[in-house]
């Protein structure tokens, strides 16, 4: 009788075992001006990701450019006075003014005016008067910036935005505390910057797709661990006008979308910001100058599809690459 | 003794059944044509694709719309009138990438990808 007794238990423990894959978490939300996807495993996941959430909300409070109540409306609107900001604003702030001079002046988080003129920030095109463009570049200096104890002060003419680094950075902030909170495994969606934390459970590595610019698919994808995947492409925000296609990724060197003979670059690192800032970096740099940063900076790796269909991968991630099944078309060629 | 036996012996074989149809369910879910359809981050519909009939729905997001068209099995925004079209442009949903209207904060993904998540 006692013996019978056991099959029913041992039954039902099978039948929970059943239920492992239920231990991942997933959080969607709109923030930053985009989707993003949280997907964290195990028992601590779930108010770790809860967390996250609201981490996410307060740092898009601080660093919108267009919210009123922003840490950076505030700096941009204070007619060149210093003004007192978070930590974490202060601190990114820094990262990015000093990436202007790291990125050869590619990265300039003072490109805002441009942007706005072009229209890109509010979903509403047009092309600019090259007179127009020229004035504003006056104003376009990312060294200009100062940050120090006291707060940030930019220049009374000049607006930052920290778009183009706020997601990565976002992304380093939410791993870590997933991690301080005893997450062992986690995938970071903000809107097409990927950001994971450990291995998958069960399975090893993380399969990061890279997006296909020209189509709705992927051309390929990265197996990582612990890495951050940032994709940067003009697809991503462009309008068509008499015939020409515009992006938003601007050359701050000229104030026109980058015409570099890049379509998309995908930045591979251990840190998101990092990733952010480089992706776009090396898409305006061209295939050429973004060889030679890479040989030179080292610390990423990187892969790049040129206009002519060719696909340049960085040696330290060519292993873990794998090229999509509907684009054996594209010539793979690995830059060491 | 023996009717207690039965009676243990049913048990099992009910919770076994249980087991068996619930991994049934589970290996064919991963294998479906199931799409989710989100709006500023709330799940509206989970469509099953192979099941739904050839039809048009609109979401609407602060008073702009979204048109989706399900058609032979596929599924794709139609219509929007947002500024950019990116929605409309993607057009069909493939496995890999989502339809995404950043304007109306309106997603369209399939629920199952071999791939963790997508950069771009």
């Amino acid at each position: 009788m006692k013996k019978l007794l056991c099959l029913p238990i041992a039954a039902l423990i099978m039948l929970c075992s059943c239920a492992d894959s239920s231990s991942e978490h997933i959080k969607t939300l709109y923030c930053m001006d985009t989707h993003m996807t949280l997907k964290a495993y195990g028992d601590k996941a779930e108010a770790a990701l809860e967390k996250a959430v609201g981490t996410l909300v307060d740092l898009d409070a601080k660093w919108s450019v267009t919210n009123t109540d922003s840490e950076i409306y505030k700096v941009n609107h204070a007619g060149g006075g210093t003004v007192q900001v978070s930590p974490e604003t202060s601190e990114l702030v820094s990262f990015g003014r000093d990436m202007y001079e790291k990125s050869d002046r590619t990265l300039d988080i003072s490109i805002y005016p441009i942007l706005l003129e072009w229209g890109f920030t509010i979903h509403y095109y047009k092309v600019p008067a090259q007179e127009r463009i020229s004035k504003l570049l006056w104003n376009v200096n990312a060294s200009k910036i100062g940050v120090n104890s006291s707060g940030v002060t930019v220049p009374a003419d000049m607006m930052i935005d920290l778009g183009s680094v706020a997601k990565g950075a976002a992304s380093d902030m939410i791993c870590g505390e997933l991690r301080k909170a005893g997450v062992e495994s986690a995938v970071l969606d903000l809107g097409g910057n990927i950001q994971t934390l450990g291995s998958k459970p069960g399975s090893g590595k993380w399969k990061i797709g890279i997006r296909d610019p020209e189509g709705s698919g992927i051309i390929g994808s990265v197996s990582v661990e612990n890495k951050a995947v940032v994709t940067s492409g003009g697809y991503e925000r462009q309008f068509t006008e008499n015939g020409k296609t515009y992006h938003h990724i601007i050359d701050p060197s000229t104030g026109w979308p980058a015409e570099s003979g890049l379509v998309s670059v995908t930045v591979i690192g251990d840190s998101g910001r990092m990733c952010d800032a480089l992706s776009t970096s090396l898409f305006i740099m061209g295939a050429e100058k973004a060889y030679h940063y890479w040989r030179k900076t080292g610390g990423f790796d990187y892969i790049a599809l040129t206009k002519s269909g060719e696909l340049l991968v960085s040696s330290g991630i060519a292993e873990d690459f794998d090229l999509d099944k509907d684009h054996k078309n594209i010539k793979v060629t690995v830059v060491k | 003794m023996i009717r207690s036996q039965k009676f243990w012996i049913a048990v099992c074989a009910v919770i076994f059944a249980a087991g068996l149809a619930w991994s049934i369910i589970l290996l064919t879910m991963s294998h479906g044509d199931k799409v989710t359809v989100t709006r500023d981050g709330v799940v509206l519909y989970t469509l099953d694709l192979s099941k739904e009939p050839d039809r048009e729905f609109t979401v609407e997001y602060e008073g702009r719309k979204n048109v989706v068209e399900i058609k032979d099995g596929r599924i794709r925004v139609k219509e929007a009138d947002c500024p950019d079209h990116v929605c409309v442009r993607t057009g069909w949903l493939t496995a890999k990438i989502p339809i995404v209207c950043l304007p109306n904060r309106l997603v369209i993904e399939y629920a199952d990808s071999d791939l963790d998540a997508v950069a771009g």
